[in-house]
């Protein structure tokens, strides 16, 4: 039979075209137009009462570089965004593991059970946890009711983590999942029978295979724990200063727009960082 | 069927036609004008509804008030900013600091009391050289206690400072308004005697930084004493009074004998607003001497208009008794707009590092 594929086809590609014109309008419209905005804002200064100030300037950019506490808050918000990623994986996987290895129904509702947390926000989440872990919380005092002293579990980098951790757990899970669509229970069996002890199947067969899964978790956990304000707002009391809480602090608070601006273009650029990672780490694996 | 003239037609198709318009005639007689009017939201808004848009709206059946509430007074500013080319916003209430950002960038257009008769019942204090609206409330930073751990109100900003409430003390830091004002009343707990050099302050509040569980309080300082979260705290003296009569055995406010610093919202008229006129009427009506009085009895801000007829209960609640008045610190909070980054920078650096 012959094909013609769309390439060679001009109606085809004109159809390919059409098809792709309302998505394309709407992310120029939705995503390139505030970005670009975004920029140019990045390039005003603002006065000392938050007015912004007319003209163009690099100002707002050569104070940013040359204020090393701004160096030191991305260096802590990409170490946050690795750690809280690292430790997502470390409890999500085995979970995903255990359910993709389930069958049926029983596969559908841990499916559904994993990812219900998503189904409330992630503030209403946050609430909980500060019940959970405040000093008068539920853990603390089961802690002081075992006879310990409980360490301060909120208002802290402990806190942040915990909470974060727990919020992009579906996340994980979710990309886990779907990597280990890949893993082949008969290649478990043979190396099996080849004589490999279950932690040598587990390093050479099932661990090389998901890693797609692992990647793709790990690129999205990391983006959103970077862009995530909410939860380190709630759980930080302040003592945690990252790149989004500061955005927030700029924009909201101080009104410094053109600082809230530069500061997020550096996220965009800690998230372009992490793409061509993510990107470079995939053709290897693959 | 009988045959009617063209005339007979064309009279009876026009008194039909007025018949059918004549809704719509009288309704544009009377046609009735919206405004938008943006302040605080949370406790602010339930009160402001109820004393001041919904008696002028009754005062005023021709005028429509929508009232659209902001958690802080930047997010009000951020709001017209955004849209500054065709503002929807008529009337902003929002703190001094801010809303000259907002006077600088011609967001607002100056009132006089030429256009505005009312300023001239205003206390001078109320009128600030350089604003575009006059001050419309007054309001000051007060201790927050919770009544279950205190038998008397404490009288001294110092207990912020006792050990024994280690770990049950909530600030808000700097950036946050309520932080910046305490930084004032800590410089002058040190011996500081000019606000604009607060390197004192500075260095008392770092002794405090570790008795402090979170200088973030979420939802805020008061839910923090509220909850039983925190013993102690500090937040505008409006809202704790308030919350106080809400729950009074959780809540309560006191001003310190040594004094605390005011906060000022201002009233203005937006730089082209879609109703300039009836936004004046409703500037004049939130000005007034018994619309000012009421708000004050059911939310403890202080009044501008100094013939407001308060109860001695309600001016008891406020900040401006002679006694407080002569124990406030004195402070040009556009002077402080030009060093607050500089305070926020010593907070992160000299304090916050602290806890």
């Amino acid at each position: 039979m012959n094909t013609v594929s769309v390439n060679e086809n001009p109606f085809g590609r004109k159809l390919v075209l059409a098809c792709l014109l309302p998505i394309l309008l709407v992310n120029i419209v939705a995503f390139m137009v505030p970005v670009l905005n975004l920029a140019a804002m990045s390039f005003r200064a603002a006065s000392s009462t938050g007015s912004l100030e007319e003209g163009i300037t690099v100002s707002t950019w050569l104070g940013l570089f040359g204020d090393g506490y701004y160096w030191s808050m991305v260096g802590r918000t990409v170490w946050f965004g690795i750690l809280i990623t690292i430790i997502t994986l470390l409890l999500s996987y085995p979970l995903a593991l255990f359910v993709s290895r389930r069958e049926g129904s029983l596969k559908a509702f841990l499916v559904v059970v994993c990812i219900s947390p998503l189904l409330i926000s992630a503030v209403v989440r946050t609430y909980g946890w500060m019940v959970i872990l405040g000093d008068q919380g539920v853990l603390p005092s089961l802690i002081r009711a075992s006879g310990f002293t409980p360490p301060r579990l909120i208002n802290n980098e402990t806190g942040v983590i915990i909470g974060m951790v727990e919020i992009l757990m579906p996340y994980m899970i979710l990309s886990l999942l779907s990597g280990f669509g890949k893993l082949d229970a008969t290649l478990e069996q043979a190396a099996g029978t080849l004589g490999a002890r279950p932690f040598t199947v587990f390093r050479r067969v099932v661990l090389p295979l998901s890693l797609p899964g692992i990647l793709l978790g790990c690129l999205l956990c990391f983006v959103l724990a970077v862009s995530s304000f909410i939860t380190p707002k709630m759980l930080a009391g302040g003592r945690v200063s990252l790149l989004a809480t500061e955005i927030y602090d700029q924009a909201i608070v101080t009104l410094n727009w053109p600082l809230a601006a530069c500061l997020s273009v550096l996220i965009l650029v800690v998230f372009g960082a992490a793409l061509v990672l993510y990107g470079r780490l995939s053709k290897i694996v693959e | 069927m009988a045959k009617h003239s063209r005339r007979q037609v064309l009279v009876l198709g026009a008194a039909g036609a007025a018949g059918l318009a004549m809704p719509w005639v009288s309704r544009a007689h009377a046609q009735e004008r919206r405004i938008t009017v943006a302040a605080y939201s949370g406790i602010f808004e339930d009160i402001y509804k109820k004393t001041v848009i919904e008696p002028f709206m009754k005062a005023n059946p021709s005028i429509r008030v929508n009232y659209v509430g902001f958690p802080t007074s930047a997010q009000n500013l951020g709001t017209l900013r955004a849209q500054k080319a065709a503002p929807q916003l008529d009337v902003c209430i929002l703190d001094m600091v801010v809303a000259k950002a907002g006077a600088n960038e011609n967001l607002y257009k100056a009132v006089t009391p030429d256009v505005l008769p009312v300023m001239k019942q205003l206390v001078p204090t109320a009128l600030i050289e350089g604003m575009p609206g006059p001050a419309v409330t007054f309001d000051n930073v007060a201790m927050i206690y919770s009544p279950k751990k205190f038998a008397s109100a404490p009288t001294s900003w110092k207990e912020l400072w006792n050990k024994a409430h280690a770990g049950r003390i909530t600030l808000d830091a700097p950036p946050n308004a309520v932080g910046m004002g305490f930084t004032f009343v800590a410089n002058k707990l040190a011996g500081g005697t000019d606000y604009r050099d607060y390197s004192k302050g500075i260095k008392l509040l770092g002794e405090m930084a570790p008795l402090v569980q979170s200088w973030e309080p979420k939802p805020d300082c008061y839910a923090s004493v509220t909850s039983g979260n925190a013993d102690l705290s500090v937040g505008y003296n409006a809202r704790i009074q308030t919350f106080s009569r809400q729950t009074p055995d959780r809540i309560a406010a006191s001003i310190p004998d040594e004094g605390s610093v005011f906060q000022i919202n201002t009233i203005n008229l937006v730089n082209n607003a879609p109703q300039q006129d009836a936004a004046l009427e409703f500037m004049a009506y939130a000005l007034s001497a018994q619309t000012q009085a009421t708000f004050t009895e059911a939310l403890p801000y202080a009044p501008t208009n100094r013939d407001a007829p308060l109860s001695p209960e309600a001016l008891a609640r406020t900040a401006v008794t002679p006694e407080r008045m002569s124990k406030m610190i004195n402070i040009d909070w556009l002077e402080v707009a030009k060093f607050r980054d500089a305070i926020t920078e010593q907070w992160r650096r000299n304090v916050l590092t602290r806890s």
